[in-house]
């Protein structure tokens, strides 16, 4: 029996497409302000803590930034990118993690059953006892998010503290956040948290500031506010979708080719039935030996 | 030669070792013992990478992995079957090269209007023919192809973190497609090979096939090893 907040939505390679509980639950997601994070790295730290974590060997790449991207034990990381707009210097941070995509392109690359799935709440999970390390959700995922661990052959990433959620905790990184700028809720309520801030912003001189929650994959439940609409200095894709290639092969070329294979099959049936066997002429005995 | 005691080993079966396209009493010898176990190694190696491939292609083939210990265990042998499997196909791919060109009058023996022929039981063997009919020799060089193509999306497929998502996407289709088409020629090859056309088989086996076989099948291939007009 699964807990009724980790009802599971949705299940990589299950062979009837998406498995749909019946419960109409509501989504929860994170909320990001890039424009109030100061930077203090306070929730890569309670990601780490909270997920018993070891800690990872920091590098210096001449930015503030932890490492230069995720890992399979560093699930949380604040992205630092100076850029120069307008002649004044722009520090931004972003809070990366995994996005929690509702059309999850990893699960959807996935070919062990059950090994990525999508809670009811929205929550997208990685089971490493059904994962096979193949590494495909890494070519799904349009976020390079999921990161192969060599020590245990399977791939991790932040699974949103489903533990903390399920028995109603917001997400460690949220608790430790000093500043505010990150926020939990359900997806509704931190989408139009979001939709404020980015008119305060309008408002105060970012004319262009956005609510990053991409629509090719169907929205994301950790929402990013932006104060430039360019996702690019943020290092975010500017229009993240589901890999067409894994489109095509999964709904596509793979049916076809279960197809083909029975068709083949009932081909050879058929064509002994209706031509049989071509036969030597001459002592049947001798050739059939 | 040394001497063979044909007293109590079969005469076919010790020829056979060494030596093929020879008549052994009322048996020729079609493939000596070295082309059986190269083939059989493709045949081996290809199978292992289709049971441990296929659960990870589609769920509905999970249940292959249990024979080899679950489908960790499945994606773990896959590549290894692999390499064996192209090793295999390069050793064949020389052993096999020489009787495999199209001669002048077999261009075109491989179109779908000819296999088709061939499939209804029409088609008149060319008695200019050699050891091979042009759809064996097509089958040949689509197999040599679908090795190669196996090889280069599989090494990236391998080691997908070493290169760029475009080309992993690409792979696994190509990959995906391949084998499709390996899937259904092998359908067709091994139903030929057995039940389709008795007296194949023991080819593979014993090594050896009628005269009788021979005059339906290759009548070109017997005139040459019974010294008729002889034809590359």
């Amino acid at each position: 029996m699964t807990v009724q907040t980790l009802e599971v939505k949705r299940s990589s390679a299950a062979v009837w497409g998406s498995k749909t509980g019946l419960r109409q639950q509501t989504t929860v997601a994170k909320y990001i302000d890039t424009s109030t994070c100061i930077g203090c790295k306070a929730c890569e730290a309670a990601c780490q803590e909270w997920n018993d974590l070891k800690r990872v060997p920091t590098t210096q790449d001449g930015s503030y930034q932890t490492l230069p991207e995720l890992d399979a034990e560093f699930w949380n990381l604040i992205k630092f990118r100076e850029i120069e707009v307008d002649g004044s210097l722009n520090w931004l941070m972003r809070k990366d993690q995994c996005m929690h995509c509702a059309e999850p392109g990893c699960l959807e690359a996935c070919p062990a059953p059950g090994a990525i799935v999508q809670y009811a709440n929205g929550i997208v999970d990685v089971d490493p006892e059904k994962c096979i390390g193949c590494k495909y959700c890494s070519t799904g995922c349009p976020f390079d998010v999921p990161k192969f661990s060599a020590k245990t052959g399977k791939m991790a990433k932040c699974t949103l503290c489903v533990d903390r959620v399920a028995v109603g905790l917001e997400p460690a990184c949220i608790k430790a956040c000093p500043t505010g700028c990150l926020n939990f809720g359900t997806t509704e309520d931190m989408v139009a948290l979001g939709n404020t801030r980015v008119k305060q912003l309008q408002a105060v001189g970012f004319k262009d500031a956005v609510l990053y929650n991409p629509e090719g994959v169907g929205g994301t439940n950790v929402v990013t506010v932006l104060k430039y609409n360019r996702p690019d200095w943020y290092s975010l894709p500017v229009d993240p979708h589901v890999p067409w290639g894994v489109k095509l092969w999964k709904k596509i070329v793979r049916p076809l080719g279960v197809i083909a294979a029975a068709a083949a099959v009932i081909g050879v049936f058929g064509h002994y039935t209706a031509f049989g066997p071509k036969e030597v002429p001459g002592s049947d005995d001798e050739v059939r030996r | 030669m040394t001497a063979i005691n044909t007293d109590h080993a079969d005469r076919a079966i010790v020829v056979g070792r060494k030596q093929d396209n020879v008549i052994v009493g009322e048996e020729i010898v079609r493939h000596r013992a070295a082309t059986r176990w190269i083939h059989w190694g493709v045949a081996f190696t290809f199978f292992l990478g289709l049971i441990t491939g296929m659960p990870i292609w589609t769920p509905i083939f999970r249940w292959m992995a249990g024979l080899v210990g679950g489908l960790e265990v499945a994606r773990v042998i896959h590549p290894y079957a692999g390499a064996a499997f192209f090793i295999m196909s390069v050793l064949q791919f020389f052993h096999w090269l020489t009787d495999m060109h199209f001669s002048q009058d077999e261009k075109g023996g491989w179109k779908p209007r000819a296999l088709l022929r061939y499939m209804r039981w029409e088609d008149e063997p060319a008695a200019e023919g050699g050891k091979y009919n042009p759809g064996q020799k097509f089958f040949f060089w689509s197999v040599t192809l679908g090795a190669i193509g196996f090889l280069v999306t599989g090494i990236v497929m391998w080691f997908p973190l070493e290169f760029p998502k475009i080309i992993n996407e690409l792979s696994i289709l190509i990959h995906d497609i391949t084998f499709i088409c390996f899937l259904v020629a092998i359908i067709f090859h091994i139903y030929l090979g057995t039940v389709a056309e008795p007296g194949t088989f023991r080819a593979m086996t014993r090594g050896t096939v009628t005269r009788s076989w021979a005059r339906l099948h290759h009548p070109g291939w017997l005139r040459q090893i019974t010294g008729g007009a002889r034809k590359p």
